[in-house]
């Protein structure tokens, strides 16, 4: 298998897999423009969202960081922002943050602007000079430790920590053997594993973050429900007793197999890149709403995601690609049009775990070269959501 | 009837079967047949090994919980027997 991938490198140094130019608006009032200024320029997405208006604290530190990540992101080319003018998240602070990393980026604000048609005509003439700007960017050879891969499991069943976590926990084993990287976040389905994860982390430091970080979101859950509910069991839907799990526990051993073996390197804030040079496995603080726990792990500059799924799910990023892993031999045959990739045979057929993890890992490179998934052949752009606190 | 089952990891006490099973039907796992106590639906799990009261429950290689009472092998491991405080006694 080639160990390498072609990407487009940015001139901060970091590598994308696709080149998406992005309007992005600073707050929600910006959004119809933005969309408008989308709709006229063909190969540009637009970043609709409902927030950046009177936010405070750490809610808006998230949505900040966030929107500047994701301008910043190596699968974004360029970008266009759009603001109203009178936002807590103002239009300078998105662009200025986006500038900063060297990346192509202008700025139009609403209420500057004298209104929403002159703001979509300078908008469209942008985003069509970056598209031009776009076009003659060339994929080059990249090494593998340039990837980062993001984990994630929705829509899960029994098959999920059997067969589809497995292999993704495999692949990402591989990547990181070749010095790439890889996030686990969803918290809250780790819960009772932190002292395995502990184990894993690559130092005294890193254990107690490890810690400290499960803790954390198992007090999010517990300021929601009352003294009845002392044990750790009730912190999870019934669904999953219904469905043979009996334990939170076994639920999170399905869960934390999705991330293998390898060291985890370090701990993360919710959209916040990892330290320069830090390659490995990392752990993102936050819980498991699909949409927004993928946002974040995008965030700390996952070029791709690995998405498991045994009830079936049809959801896309919109300038990031996300395959998605089945080990439900049901679901597969039902919802063929939505999967990437099978791994129901490590079940059905006893096929050994290392083979579909190495399949998976050359998917993710065909990926990684530009072959489209699934989620983005019907446009899926579902999982961009901004976490609140 | 035998039906179709898994062990995930050498070290554990139970396996998940692969299909809605009744009582007196059997599974093969690696600790020998097992013919189940009662009936079993399907991805819940049956005790491949006698399991004393208090004895840690393994899959995954992992504790996923304890014996609340003496589990016999074919019984069916659901919440009814089965017990968990992993993690909680840390805090």
């Amino acid at each position: 298998m080639s160990m390498n991938f072609m990407g487009y490198r940015r001139s901060n140094g970091t590598v994308g897999i696709r080149n998406y130019v992005v309007i992005i608006p600073s707050v929600f009032c910006a959004n119809s423009t933005v969309e408008a200024i989308a709709d006229q320029v063909e190969g540009v997405v637009a970043l609709r969202h409902p927030v950046g208006c009177t936010q405070i604290g750490l809610d808006f530190e998230i949505t900040a960081r966030t929107l500047i990540a994701m301008g910043n992101h190596p699968n974004v080319a360029a970008v266009v922002v759009v603001g109203l003018g009178c936002e807590r998240f103002t239009p300078d602070e998105l662009y200025e943050g986006i500038k900063a990393s060297g990346k192509p980026v202008v700025k139009f604000v609403i209420q500057e602007e004298g209104g929403t048609a002159n703001t979509i005509k300078k908008g469209v003439a942008a985003a069509k000079e970056f598209v031009k700007l776009a076009s003659k960017m060339k994929r080059v050879e990249c090494d593998l430790s340039e990837l980062m891969v993001a984990t994630k499991c929705g829509g899960t069943d029994a098959t999920s920590g059997l067969a589809a976590n497995p292999a993704v926990g495999e692949a990402c084993d591989l990547l990181i053997a070749e010095g790439g990287s890889a996030i686990l976040s969803e918290l809250n389905e780790l819960i009772s594993t932190e002292e395995m994860l502990a184990r894993r982390a690559v130092n005294e430091e890193v254990a107690k973050k490890v810690y400290s970080a499960v803790y954390e979101i198992e007090e999010v859950l517990r300021s929601k429900i009352d003294e009845r509910y002392p044990g750790r069991n009730e912190l999870i839907s019934p669904g999953n007793f219904t469905g043979g799990v009996t334990t939170i526990v076994e639920k999170a051993l399905g869960g934390v197999h999705k991330s293998g073996t390898s060291p985890i390197v370090d701990v993360l804030e919710y959209s916040t890149s990892p330290q320069p040079g830090q390659k490995g496995l990392f752990l993102m603080k936050y819980e498991s709403q699909d949409g927004e726990v993928v946002t974040g792990m995008i965030g700390c500059g996952a070029q791709l995601v690995a998405f498991t799924t045994g009830r079936g799910n049809p959801t896309g990023f919109p300038f990031v690609p996300v395959i998605k892993v089945t080990g439900n031999q049901f679901t597969y045959k039902s919802m063929q049009e939505n999967f990437d990739f099978y791994a129901g045979d490590i079940i059905s057929e006893g096929m050994p775990v290392e083979i579909k993890g190495k399949q998976l890992l050359e998917m993710m490179i065909r990926v990684a070269n530009g072959e489209l998934t699934t989620a983005e052949k019907i446009g899926g752009d579902e999982l961009f959501v901004i976490a609140r606190r | 009837m035998l039906r179709k089952s898994l062990v995930v990891n050498p070290k554990d006490s139970v396996a998940m079967v692969l299909e809605n099973a009744s009582k007196g039907d059997r599974i093969q796992t690696p600790r020998g047949e097992i013919t189940l106590l009662e009936d079993v639906e399907f991805a819940h799990k049956v005790a491949i090994v006698d399991i004393e009261e208090k004895e840690p429950i393994y899959k995954y290689g992992e504790e996923i919980g304890f014996a609340k009472t003496a589990i016999p092998k074919g019984t069916w491991i659901h919440g009814h027997n089965t017990g968990c405080d992993r993690g909680t006694q840390k805090r």
